[in-house]
């Protein structure tokens, strides 16, 4: 506590500007947050029946010995509370723990498996917001009674749909059918291609689960735009520059599409920052060697460490998302400040 | 005393069928309490509306969808609609038990933090704030996953994570009310602190909790059928997600075992969605006047 302050103060000294100043207290409050978000895990997870030295060990009847001796090596026969604190020292040296079920460092295996995870939520993401926003913006500026319901109802329906239940349909549909996309995978396990045919191959998976996850997102996009550019009419200033006779074109170029995208990119930000959750179950059906299959397995084998790890990864990715989203707000906005 | 009573209580009920025209008035809102209705008429008459038991094998196995079996039959020749039907009453129950608990917790919570404030009121924010960051779905996965599949813990799971929406909604109106005039007059008459809390906060702030309770009955429905899809359901029942679990190995013979669920939880999900935005609608104190 006396160092972060020491540091504040050094920072304060240095004459850091207010936003500088606004980004450090927030990350700093980032901290408990998600050391918070860990205990709760942590807890739930040993709470849970059953002896874990049991279930590493990997033998129906362990002999006492055995178990004697793996509770030693994982520190299982100490309190929760010490065990916690051993985790969060764990923590800030940047080591996950081991995982008995791949019988690797967590680390290693997060590490693994994020980039394909990152490609697909990253690109579906990107792909949800350009059409979702421009859905909206297309649809605002017409102001056709008939169109907006279209897209509004349309929009209510790919929110209800289950993400693994769209999935299947576009299998259906586009490889069982039409046979125009692979069903599962990244790659082409037959063929090894290099170069640019490697990146196309790579696209070709990625088509289907990248359109399942960006279909169920651009109702979301589709609906804070459309809503924001709804309040932006509303709005004192803008009947009066209709009043005094500036053209519905400019002023909705100028000043309320500017107004009205503000809110999306906090929907983009908590997007990605819930990425790898809203995407385990899309990855599992596509096969998508991202975390969601990795998570499913800490699930199923109860692999402790793999399972707080990857919990971890998750509650630093969406404090993250949050606090970018919170930057980007103020760089944007000129009206906020701090 | 009793005067006064009936003139707030007409007031009350005018202000009632003011909302129910209100809320009528909504399509969306219209075609969503329809679909329920529908969906709990199935429900309770499923023996009556299900033309085959819903468990009987018969030889009749992935059979297209016909007169004879409205949605096909599935890998065991059990008949698809009949399991369907029988499946609303699972999907159902977990959309009201889980939302009607996120619901109740919120609202103490929630009523409380902000009736009192204070030091309480700081903490238990903080809390909220934490909850509502959690992605909830994970850690339903890891806690169906330790404390087994049952019915009864996936209900009390789903409502145990999705409360802090709720109490904050809840929080909210709770800082606003305990401003108001009759609060101060109901306190200056010595009406102990539980009995404001109950009989005037609660009731008249109640309504966001309501609307979003909609929304997030669909929401359970749809972490139902997402948990029993993975394998995590209640092994002794069978909700959509389930039939959907089921039908995904033959899927590409016969497409029917997971299309027709799926478009069953489409529809719930849609219908309490349509009913959520159309009370929020409703209770929207900026709608108060014309559309």
């Amino acid at each position: 506590m006396y160092r972060l302050s020491f540091l504040c103060s050094f920072l304060e000294v240095k004459g850091l500007s207010s936003l500088g100043r606004f980004i450090i207290r927030r990350t700093l409050s980032i901290i408990p947050m998600v050391l918070l978000i860990v205990a709760i895990n942590f807890f739930i997870i040993h709470l849970a029946p059953g002896n874990p030295a049991q279930l590493i060990s990997g033998l129906e009847q362990p002999s006492p010995e055995v178990i004697e001796a793996l509770e030693e090596q994982y520190g299982l026969n100490q309190p929760l509370i010490v065990q916690l604190g051993l985790y969060y020292r764990n923590i800030f040296q940047g080591n996950l723990g081991y995982s008995f079920i791949y019988g690797t460092s967590v680390n290693g295996l997060i590490f693994e498996r994020a980039g394909a995870t990152i490609l697909l939520t990253v690109t579906a993401a990107i792909i949800a917001f350009i059409i979702g926003t421009l859905i909206a913006v297309w649809v605002g500026r017409r102001k056709t009674k008939v169109l907006d319901s279209i897209f509004s109802v349309l929009a209510y329906i790919f929110y209800a749909m289950p993400s693994f239940w769209l999935a299947l349909v576009l299998i259906l549909t586009f490889s069982s059918t039409f046979k125009l996309f692979p069903t599962s995978g990244m790659f082409n396990v037959r063929e090894s291609y290099e170069g640019f045919a490697k990146i196309g191959d790579v696209l070709y998976h990625l088509a289907l689960p990248c359109a399942t996850l960006a279909l169920i997102q651009i109702p979301v996009f589709f609906r804070v735009t459309r809503s924001s550019i709804d309040q932006v009419h509303q709005d004192e200033y803008i009947t009066t520059f209709t009043a005094i006779g500036i053209s519905r074109k400019k002023i909705f170029k100028k000043y309320v599409l500017k107004n009205a995208i503000l809110p999306t990119i906090t929907i983009f930000g908590l997007t990605l920052g819930y990425a790898i959750s809203g995407a385990a179950l899309v990855e599992i059906v596509f096969a998508w060697p991202g975390m969601g299959r990795l998570m499913l397995d800490a699930v199923f084998r109860r692999d402790y460490n793999l399972l707080l790890g990857i919990y971890f990864v998750m509650a630093v990715c969406i404090c993250l998302a949050i606090l970018i989203t919170d930057i980007v707000y103020a760089l944007v906005d000129p009206r906020i400040r701090y | 005393m009793t005067a006064e009573n009936r003139i707030s209580l007409s007031r009350h009920e005018n202000k009632l069928t003011k909302s129910v025209k209100m809320y009528l008035r909504d399509i969306k809102g219209v075609i969503g309490l329809f679909i329920l209705l529908v969906f709990i008429v199935m429900a309770i008459f499923a023996p009556v509306i299900a033309p085959y038991s819903p468990d009987t094998m018969t030889d009749d196995v992935l059979q297209s969808p016909s007169l004879n079996h409205l949605f096909g039959t599935d890998h065991l020749g059990r008949d698809l609609f009949s399991r369907v039907i029988f499946g609303t009453r699972i999907s159902l129950s977990v959309g009201f038990v889980a939302a009607g608990l996120s619901a109740i917790i919120g609202v103490f919570i929630g009523s409380f933090s902000g009736y009192y404030g204070g030091a309480t009121d700081d903490i238990i924010s903080k809390v909220i704030d934490t909850f509502l960051m959690i992605p909830a779905f994970f850690l339903i996965l890891i806690i169906v996953s330790i404390f087994g599949s049952n019915i009864m813990y996936i209900m009390l799971v789903i409502g145990l994570t999705t409360w802090p929406r709720n109490a904050r909604l809840m929080r909210a109106q709770a800082l606003s009310i305990k401003e108001k005039t009759f609060i101060t007059v109901a306190r200056s008459t010595g009406e102990s602190n539980m009995r404001i809390l109950f009989g005037h906060v609660i009731p008249n702030g109640i309504f966001p909790v309501i609307a979003n309770s909609a929304l997030q009955m669909g929401g359970a429905i749809l972490t139902e059928a997402s948990l029993s899809f993975i394998g995590l359901g209640d092994p002794n029942l069978t909700s959509w997600g389930k039939l959907i679990y089921q039908g995904r190995p033959y899927m590409t013979y016969a497409p029917w075992t997971i299309v027709i669920p799926g478009i069953f939880v489409v529809l719930a999900v849609l219908a309490f969605s349509f009913i959520g935005d159309g009370l929020q609608f409703t209770f929207n104190p900026k709608n108060k006047g014309e559309k």
